[in-house]
């Protein structure tokens, strides 16, 4: 390993090195051994992102002042980056291990798709900041700390790892994560300090429970100390003061039902109540009783007597005594089997519609 | 010996035959209690056993289930006899060698009625062969369906050209000298237009509640139109009327009701349709049978017990401009200039004509032009009418539109389009294709009825509607077939299908990039076949 700093200036004599030039001397000098950079940037994207010491237990440490979008993009573990100043969009794409410290603002879309590895942002993040963060069970838990605010539409499709918004310096705003946040969001957790407005409806915001204060206790430690504000401490630490908000388990349907619409808030007794009065059950299929369509009817005439219909009946519904023949109303489907099978025709089944009183 | 005469109706002359399988028949009885139309029945018949020889052959009795052969109570076809029984040993199979319907005129010299809409579909729906092909795929971003704010609203009410509104400016601040034509932004997706008396009651309340709970509870504002037969005074008097559009047709059944509770409604209804004519019978006005004609039914629309016939034309309006003037006016008198009125025709080759002629309307007061294609549903008509009248919806609603665009003044008086929409399956594509196309929004009225538990469909299965036997509790107001509809369910199943249309019109409002109602947005479709391109005017893809 080579100790030696590796100082890198990109614009000499008003000549900018580009992108390209200045990733593959970072690579270059990788190689030759060396790990730590400091990089006066300008404008380059992808500073810090995807490389690896030469001996891979070694940490590469990038110091970097106006760097481009994506600092840190797809970095991996092994890896710190501290920005001096603001960093302009995508901070830590992609992150996936590495240490990210910005000493300022963030554009847009910090910490988009992190999978790994700690973000830690001294002021506040753009919109859509912490979309689509996850979290693969083999590696450590994403984490994005920021101390201020977020832009909207935060956490978008968030799918895992944990965000720390600690809402400091944000007296005059109503919501610390701006409007419309965690639509989409399926998994991880965030806490906040600080009002929250106008919120994704598909997730739930609750109180913190100990293992949450317990993460919070020990991450704030190390967060405060890489932003040089310890001091902040106590202040962040009012645990009454913080939320956490997660996903809802399951999509629920909290809608009321039709049912319960109509019993509570619908024009009482239906809106044919004035020449209908309708109990609204319903009948099965097929009904016995005041249900039925077709309704038999007895007469003695021809009767013998046989009990042919009464031994035929599906639903045992005729009774007999006397020589007489009725029907138990309450049994009776109106199949019109009686009528079938009676020798006599003493059975005919009524098929008359009725109308409502 | 019992013989047959070749001019009687024979099952084979029958358009559904019953399948019935003997060995898995436990003689329940249930098929033949829940058959409303009577089209089948128990009977005892009696079988021939093989002589052994030694002695004679001998009879035995059997029972079985037999269709019915009559005009009266023949097999609609609606498979209710296959719900109920516990083996599946019935069933109703189509017949495809039937007669009936020669057979039915040459017994009875009349024309044949039926529910439903037509089952003659001889050259396909023209929406099926169009595709939304205008992907955002890096040209912009497509929208996320489920998480972007989508605004879906159309206008429903005149809307004034800018030079119109009379803008003036005072103390800096902007206003407009005159009052405006009334105009309310609702769902483009109305529902109804189906009478109080053509269907039941139960199933008319189910879509009042329906529409209620959309709008106050799924935040979907979706209207309702009240169809011919009027509406309820209970309802016209809450609040909820205010999502309903009170139909006025040629019968003008039940106005005198809602004339006498106009000073007692605390809402002003959503809107007035005038209904010229409809799609499934154009040029023929309502049809009623008497058997649905109920008690409540004759006080609603004043009339006594009879078959309740509609003229074909409003009787008084002889031109276009006579019910701009007339009819248009009245409506928008009766509430005081504040509520829309539209006017509802039956798709014809004459439709732009009247549509040119509308955007004229030198009052402000014609506040849509509703187009009614021939695959809509009907509650009865003529099978001549439904089968042989008409005009398909599509390409009536884009003329209508790029008439129009023409003159520059499309929008002014917003088109909707209905007739058979969502016939094979997604409402949502149909409308949105017709939005595309140029329609403001659409209307469906027969589609709801499948929703809520219809057990016909559109190829000929049940669509006995006229004959008050329906066997859901749709269209009938007999009380044991009404009351074998749940209300709730009915509501909930309508809801439910609107909220999944709107996430399914979300999910083409998303790739084409549109937040709002892409209304006439045709580089959105693309289609295959080279007439429709060139009809519609749209883009040919191969």
């Amino acid at each position: 390993m080579n100790k030696e700093k590796v100082i890198i200036k990109t614009l000499i004599d008003n000549n900018r090195m580009s992108t390209q030039e200045l990733l593959q001397l970072i690579n270059e000098k990788i190689k030759e051994g060396y790990t730590d950079f400091d990089i006066e940037a300008c404008g380059q994207h992808n500073i810090g992102g995807s490389s690896w010491a030469k001996d891979r237990n070694d940490i590469l440490t990038f110091k970097i002042t106006n760097p481009g979008q994506r600092v840190g993009a797809m970095a991996l573990a092994h890896t710190k980056i501290i920005v001096e100043g603001s960093a302009p969009a995508d901070v830590g794409w992609l992150n996936s291990g590495a240490k990210i410290v910005v000493n300022g603002d963030c554009g847009d879309t910090a910490a988009h798709c992190a999978a790994g590895g700690k973000i830690y942002v001294s002021g506040r993040v753009g919109t859509r900041s912490g979309a689509l963060m996850k979290h693969d069970p083999k590696f450590d838990l994403p984490e994005f700390w920021v101390l201020k605010n977020t832009g909207s539409f935060g956490f978008e499709f968030m799918g895992g790892g944990i965000a720390v918004i600690c809402g400091w310096d944000c007296d005059k705003l109503d919501s610390v994560l701006g409007s419309r946040s965690c639509v989409g969001m399926v998994g991880g957790t965030i806490y906040v300090r600080g009002p929250i407005k106008n919120i994704a409806p598909s997730v739930y915001v609750r109180s913190l429970e100990d293992s949450d204060i317990e993460f919070l206790k020990n991450g704030m430690v190390d967060f405060l100390k890489e932003l040089n504000k310890s001091d902040l401490y106590d202040s962040l630490t009012k645990w009454e003061e913080w939320k956490k908000i997660v996903p809802l388990p399951n999509k629920k349907n909290d809608k009321i039902s039709v049912k319960e619409f109509r019993e509570k808030y619908w024009i009482e007794n239906g809106i044919f109540g004035d020449f209908i009065k309708d109990d609204f059950k319903v009948f099965p299929l097929p009904a016995s009783g005041e249900g039925r369509i077709h309704i038999p009817h007895w007469n003695s005439t021809n009767c013998v007597d046989c009990k042919i219909c009464l031994n035929n009946c599906p639903q045992e519904a005729i009774t007999t005594g006397n020589k007489v023949y009725s029907v138990l109303d309450d049994k009776c489907i109106g199949c019109g089997i009686c009528e079938a099978v009676c020798p006599k025709g003493c059975w005919t089944i009524i098929s008359e519609r009725k109308e409502i009183m | 010996m019992e013989t047959v005469n070749i001019n009687q109706l024979h099952l084979d002359d029958l358009p559904w035959i019953i399948e019935y399988d003997e060995t898995k028949c436990i003689q329940c009885g249930k098929c033949t209690a829940a058959c409303s139309f009577g089209a089948i029945k128990p009977v005892v018949e009696k079988r021939r056993k093989l002589s052994g020889g030694l002695t004679k052959p001998s009879f035995e009795k059997v029972l079985v289930i037999k269709q019915q052969i009559s005009f009266e109570h023949h097999c609609r076809g609606c498979g209710m006899c296959s719900r109920v029984c516990p083996n599946g040993a019935i069933r109703a199979i189509r017949n495809t060698d039937d007669r009936y319907s020669v057979r039915y005129r040459a017994a009875k010299a009349e024309s044949l009625k039926k529910g439903g809409r037509s089952n003659l579909n001889t050259e396909g729906r023209t929406l099926d062969k169009i595709k939304i092909g205008r992907i955002s795929q890096m040209t912009d971003p497509s929208l996320d369906a489920a998480r972007h704010k989508f605004e879906l609203l159309t206008p429903f009410g005149r809307v004034l050209s800018a030079d119109k509104l009379n803008l003036h400016f005072e103390n800096g601040k902007m206003g407009v000298q005159k009052q405006l034509p009334p105009n309310r932004w609702i769902y483009p997706i109305l529902m109804g237009d189906m009478s109080i008396g053509a269907i039941s009651w139960r199933m008319w309340e189910a879509m009042a509640i329906a529409t209620a709970y959309l709008n106050e509870v799924a935040g979907i504002p979706v209207r309702m139109c009240t169809g011919e037969g009027g509406i309820p005074v209970r309802l016209l008097k809450s609040k909820y009327v205010k999502y309903m559009i009170l139909q006025i047709a040629s019968g003008h059944f039940g106005w005198n009701r809602i004339i006498q509770a106009m000073p007692d409604m605390i809402e002003d209804p959503a809107g007035i349709l005038i209904k010229i004519g409809q799609g499934a019978k154009p040029g023929d006005g309502g049809l009623l049978m008497a058997s649905k004609v109920a008690k409540y039914v004759q006080e609603i629309r004043g009339v006594p017990k009879a078959d309740l016939l509609s003229p074909p034309t409003h009787q008084g309006l002889y031109s276009i401009e006579e019910s701009v003037q007339k009819m248009f006016l009245s409506m928008n008198a009766a509430f005081n200039f504040k509520v829309p009125v539209a006017i509802k025709v039956a798709a014809s080759v004459t439709s732009v004509s009247v549509y040119n002629n509308l955007l004229r309307d030198p009052y402000n007061i014609v506040g849509g032009f509703f187009i009614d294609g021939l695959a809509g549903g009907t509650g009865a008509a003529h099978e001549i009418s439904l089968d042989h009248t008409g005009h398909p919806i599509t390409s009536k609603l884009r003329d209508c539109y790029l008439a129009a665009v023409h003159q520059g003044r499309q929008g002014e008086i917003p088109l909707f389009a209905g007739g058979g929409l969502g016939q094979t399956g997604s409402f949502a594509a149909d409308a949105f294709k017709l939005i595309c196309l140029g329609a403001n929004g659409v209307f469906t009225g027969r589609l709801l009825l499948e929703i809520a538990g219809c057990i016909g469909n559109v190829t000929g299965k049940c669509n006995a509607c006229n004959t008050g036997l329906c066997p859901a509790g749709i269209a009938t107001q007999d009380v044991c077939l009404t009351k074998r509809l749940d209300i709730d369910k009915a509501a909930q199943n309508i809801v439910n299908y609107f909220i999944a249309t709107d996430m399914e019109l979300k999910k083409l409002m998303g790739p084409v990039g549109n937040s709002t109602l892409p209304i006439g947005r045709s580089d959105a479709l693309i289609t295959v076949d080279k007439h429709i391109s060139n009809r519609l005017d749209i883009q040919y893809v191969c």
